[in-house]
């Protein structure tokens, strides 16, 4: 069992989530979400998780968070291991870990004030008096540029950016040291959304943070990722520090995604790959294509790939990648 | 830039501090209440009985007819100016002992829902927020059976066994009402329970008290309050089902149900004993479900 | 040269009101959009400004008895909707103008088959009683499949919309859109609810469906790069008007407008850069709307008339207009 150096906060080892859909002739049907991921995460690093639907990333999200017990593998939190459900866990590491979810509509309790909605992470996470509540919330909401008056706003009546900042404020009400954010932006408009990412990236200095950043958006992910892990259906195909995903994608899926990506720059479209344009559906995730999942839409298959599932590949420190072009290139040295 | 008076500014805060949401937002409420004209009438039918029952002994013409009374001189008389609704078999005022069984009526409503509601909802919540355990399948297996249980042919089977009175026609039909609310809240705690906004609140390790109560609850309360409205309309109806068959209220105290029967037995020639107490009814009806329209329109939008 | 007599839709001047508690939702204060034919438009605007109400005013399938038209109009073919008859409405639905929706999901019903949903579109587009003796329903079906390269045509007809994926279900929505000829399409951000790669997919089958037969489209998003890469020109709107509209080419090089400015800087771009701090303020309320120009409360720049009334939109070169009194000098 290996153990976390000194400066991951997060690390995951072989980790599998299957569901268990079903039974037909053949035995039982799982839908194979997460199969075989190994992540890091440094202290004040954000490491950014990049996929589609299927792809199994929310799925690694809420069970880093506890939402789902793993069904093997290893997460080990500042050394120790949390791969279980959040109801088992220790209350630090329920304070420690905080979830940003995609819809803002969804996370926060309609029936319930702002006030209400901060309070119960103070309430179970810090020692303080209830009367202190209310002055360290309307500290919190500063920070987030919400006035004091919000503390006696409902989420119905503010808008989209506004719930995903009170949001926020809630996952930081605890003071953790890592923040799961699920797609915190996917549902909220671009002026918006740059307001909150600014605001994201400002308090990961202030208060000393580790962010796992979850989108679909290959371009947020570029400016706010310090390193970048792209997932295929429960895999992880490439792993790479943001500028060398970018000017050197070495997965034929990573050069799909990121030449299907609408750009408004001449300088970007120089940037994304010529060739690989999107081809073929995604795969359910309970039929996934044998060998390398990713072969049927592949432009560069290779009679290999529809066998043998290919093995993580150090091309250069810090960038793997999972895929048989460059196993070859691996057997030649 | 925020000065640093914070102990002024707390209490600037908690004075302009509304109680709750809805009050906050009472003119939006009404404003979707009252969308729907029938709505409006049916708020003033329900509060013209309420109102009226209440102060029943000052407003009726003849209050002293709701008791031991017969006016020989008086029987048969048919609707006029005196008396509105005509008089009985023994004299009385029909108008004013309808008034009176209203009293009867929304007492009866009062008692039961107050006694089967939360019984109900404790139990629909608990197996709302255990969905798919054990708990879960006892507790509505249980609701089930309860559910098919014909509310009129117990508080029979009850009076026939016990003795024919207001209580325990009120004990018959609480007996069975509680699960019509379990239903309700189950099906909407059962879904409630798994918003994100309720997993959050796990996540970060709040009770479960905390769950079902602050989280769970909150979001249930809506269709409960519009059921609640509508159930005063259903629970006096049935009760005066059961007062037609003679059970609950005894004379001389009026009931709906019982008038109507005792007028039965003049018709057609004394058709206004039967016809204004079965109006009555259908007013009481009519205008809870009305005003429940309103509410249902009121509370029920959801996200804004 | 484009004359006047290529325009197919002019929206001129339209001001839509909806009625709330409170009074009225002054959503729509004069908005000025214009295709032509064979022309492929952008609409480019934020949640709430006001995309979808202008798209629904066009069709006239606005919630009934809400909403309220105090000025504008929009005219087809020379032709005013706002005053047309039911049956002109009726012609104009399902035989000019076809819309795509956002959500494929939501816009097939979920107990007909696809065939069944194809066929009603072909069958209430009255284009159809004239070929009557030419193709039956079901090979227009299938020729409309074939051409959103859906694999098996015959056996999707009998298809549920549960069986296919995101993207199959937009190509449906697509075909159902192509099933019998149209002057005019509106995309409501189609693909906005699908993966990237899907997505991308269906804007290249959308705009190869819009060449081949080159009819206009008017294509709502929020994604400036959709945008670019698709249309001819651009409208961006803010807050129920129109605050600037170009080529994409001039748009993206030459922004004007300080709101279309600031939504650029906020676009995250792939060759890096950070993101920009994004556009101070939010969206004004519309009970009560700033009697000038809407965007003046959030604008870095400032000036006394901007509070006063709403800026036109001022040609300040060819093809070019801007609705800010500040580059009117």
């Amino acid at each position: 069992m290996k153990q976390a150096t000194n400066n991951e906060i997060l690390k995951i080892e072989k980790l599998k989530k299957y569901f268990h859909i079903g039974k037909d002739k053949q035995g039982p049907i799982y839908v194979r979400a997460v199969d075989g991921v190994a992540l890091n995460i440094k202290y004040g690093e954000t490491l950014g998780l990049v996929g589609e639907s299927g792809s199994g990333k929310s799925t690694i999200a809420y069970t880093v968070v506890g939402m789902y017990r793993p069904t093997s593998g290893q997460i080990l939190f500042k050394g120790k291991n949390i791969g279980m459900e959040a109801s088992r866990r220790s209350l630090s590491s329920k304070k420690e870990i905080q979830l940003v979810f995609q819809d803002p509509g969804s996370s926060l309790n309609p029936r319930q004030t702002i006030e209400q909605i901060l309070a119960l992470p103070f309430r179970i996470h810090t020692q303080m008096p209830k009367r202190q509540f209310r002055e360290k919330m309307v500290e919190l909401l500063e920070k987030l540029e919400l006035s004091s008056d919000y503390l006696y706003k409902s989420p119905p009546s503010i808008g989209g950016g506004e719930k995903q900042m009170v949001a926020v404020a809630r996952a930081m009400a605890s003071n953790p040291s890592l923040i799961v954010l699920d797609e915190p932006t996917s549902a909220l408009d671009v002026s918006v959304q740059a307001k909150i990412i600014n605001k994201l990236i400002e308090l990961q200095k202030e208060m000393n943070l580790s962010y796992l950043f979850i989108t679909h958006d290959l371009s947020l992910m570029r400016n706010v990722a310090n390193r970048i892990a792209i997932m295929y259906l429960g895999k992880i195909c490439e792993v790479a520090e943001s500028v060398t995903f970018f000017e050197k994608p070495l997965h034929p899926y990573t050069q799909m995604l990121i030449s299907s990506v609408p750009v408004i720059t001449e300088e970007e479209k120089n940037l994304k790959p010529k060739k690989v344009i999107s081809i073929g559906e995604i795969p359910s995730p309970v039929n996934v294509p044998p060998g390398c999942s990713f072969h049927p839409r592949c432009h560069y298959k290779m009679s290999i790939c529809s066998k043998i599932d290919p093995e993580m590949i150090e091309v250069s420190p810090g960038h793997i990648v999972r895929c048989h072009l460059f196993a070859k290139l691996e057997n030649k040295k | 830039m925020r000065n640093s008076n914070q102990p002024n500014n707390s209490i600037a805060i908690s004075l302009v501090r509304p109680k709750s949401i809805f009050w906050l937002n009472l003119g939006k409420n009404w404003y979707k209440f009252s969308r729907n004209t029938l709505s409006i009438v049916g708020l003033v039918i329900v509060a013209g009985i309420i109102i009226s029952a209440i102060f029943a002994p000052w407003i009726t013409p003849y209050p002293e007819h709701a008791g031991p009374f017969v006016d020989f001189d008086n029987t048969g008389q048919p609707p006029s100016l005196q008396h509105l609704c005509g008089t009985d078999n023994m004299g009385r005022d029909i108008f004013s002992r309808i008034i009176f069984a209203f009293r009867g009526a929304l007492i009866m409503a009062g008692v039961v829902l107050a006694l089967a509601v939360p019984p109900g909802v404790l139990l629909g919540l608990t197996a709302g927020y255990f969905v798919n355990t054990w708990i879960d399948i006892v507790i509505m297996r249980i609701t089930d059976i309860f559910l098919g249980l014909p509310p009129l042919i117990l508080a029979l089977v009850i009076a026939a066994v016990l003795k024919p009175t207001l209580m325990n026609a009120m004990i018959a039909i609480t007996v069975i009402w509680w699960s019509w609310y379990t239903r309700l809240v189950y099906g909407m705690a059962s879904s409630v329970r798994n918003e994100y906004f309720v997993i959050a609140a796990d996540l970060t390790g709040a009770s479960k008290f905390h769950i079902i109560f602050r989280e769970i609850l909150p979001n249930c309360l809506s269709p409960i309050f519009t059921k609640v409205a509508l159930d005063v309309g259903w629970v006096i109806l049935i009760g005066a089902s059961l007062s037609f068959v003679g059970l609950g209220e005894q004379p001389p105290i009026p009931a709906l149900g019982q008038m109507v029967s005792d007028g039965g037995n003049y018709m057609p020639t004394l058709w206004w004993m039967t016809i204004f107490p079965s109006l009555a009814i259908v007013l009481v009806i009519l205008g809870f479900n009305l005003m429940g329209d309103g509410l249902r329109d009121m509370l029920e939008t959801g996200r804004e | 040269m484009k004359t006047k007599e290529n325009i197919l839709l002019d929206i001129k001047d339209l001001h839509v009101w909806y009625r709330v508690y409170g009074g009225y939702l002054k959503v729509l204060n004069g908005v000025h959009l214009m295709v032509r034919e064979g022309e492929r438009v952008g609409l480019v605007g934020e949640a709430g400004c006001g995309k979808t109400t202008t798209m629904k005013s066009i069709l006239q399938i606005l919630p009934p008895g809400d909403f309220h038209i105090p000025q504008g109009q929009i005219f087809y073919k020379g032709q005013d909707v706002l005053k047309m008859s039911f049956k002109e409405l009726q012609r104009l639905r399902s035989r000019e103008i076809a819309m795509i929706f956002q959500d494929p999901t939501t816009a097939l019903n979920p107990v007909f088959t696809i065939g069944t949903q194809i066929g009603d579109v072909i069958k209430y587009s009255s284009a159809f009683e004239e070929n009557e003796h030419k193709e039956t329903i079901k090979g227009r079906s299938i020729k409309s499949l074939k051409e959103v390269y859906l694999p098996d045509p015959e056996r999707m007809l009998i298809n549920y919309p549960l069986q296919l994926s995101g993207g199959m279900k937009q190509r449906v929505c697509i075909a159902m859109a192509i099933s019998s000829p149209r002057n005019l399409f509106i995309a409501d951000e189609p693909g906005t609810s699908l993966d990237v790669t899907i997505q991308d997919q269906i804007m290249r089958l959308l705009n190869e469906v819009v060449e081949k037969r080159k009819t206009s489209i008017i294509l709502i998003t929020h994604s400036l790069g959709v945008a670019k890469e698709m249309t001819d020109r651009i409208y961006v709107m803010y807050a129920g008007t129109i605050v600037e509209t170009a080529l994409p080419e001039v748009l993206f090089k030459n922004p004007v407008h300080p709101y279309t400015k600031g939504l650029l800087a906020s676009v995250p771009k792939i060759s890096g850069g950070g993101i920009a701090k994004g556009i101070p303020g939010k969206l004004p309320s519309y009970l009560n709307p700033p009697s000038g120009c809407r965007f003046q409360p959030r604008c870095e720049q400032e000036s006394p008339i901007c509070s006063e009334k709403p800026p036109q939109l001022f040609e300040i070169e060819k093809d070019h207009l801007v609705a800010c009194y500040l580059t009117q000098r």
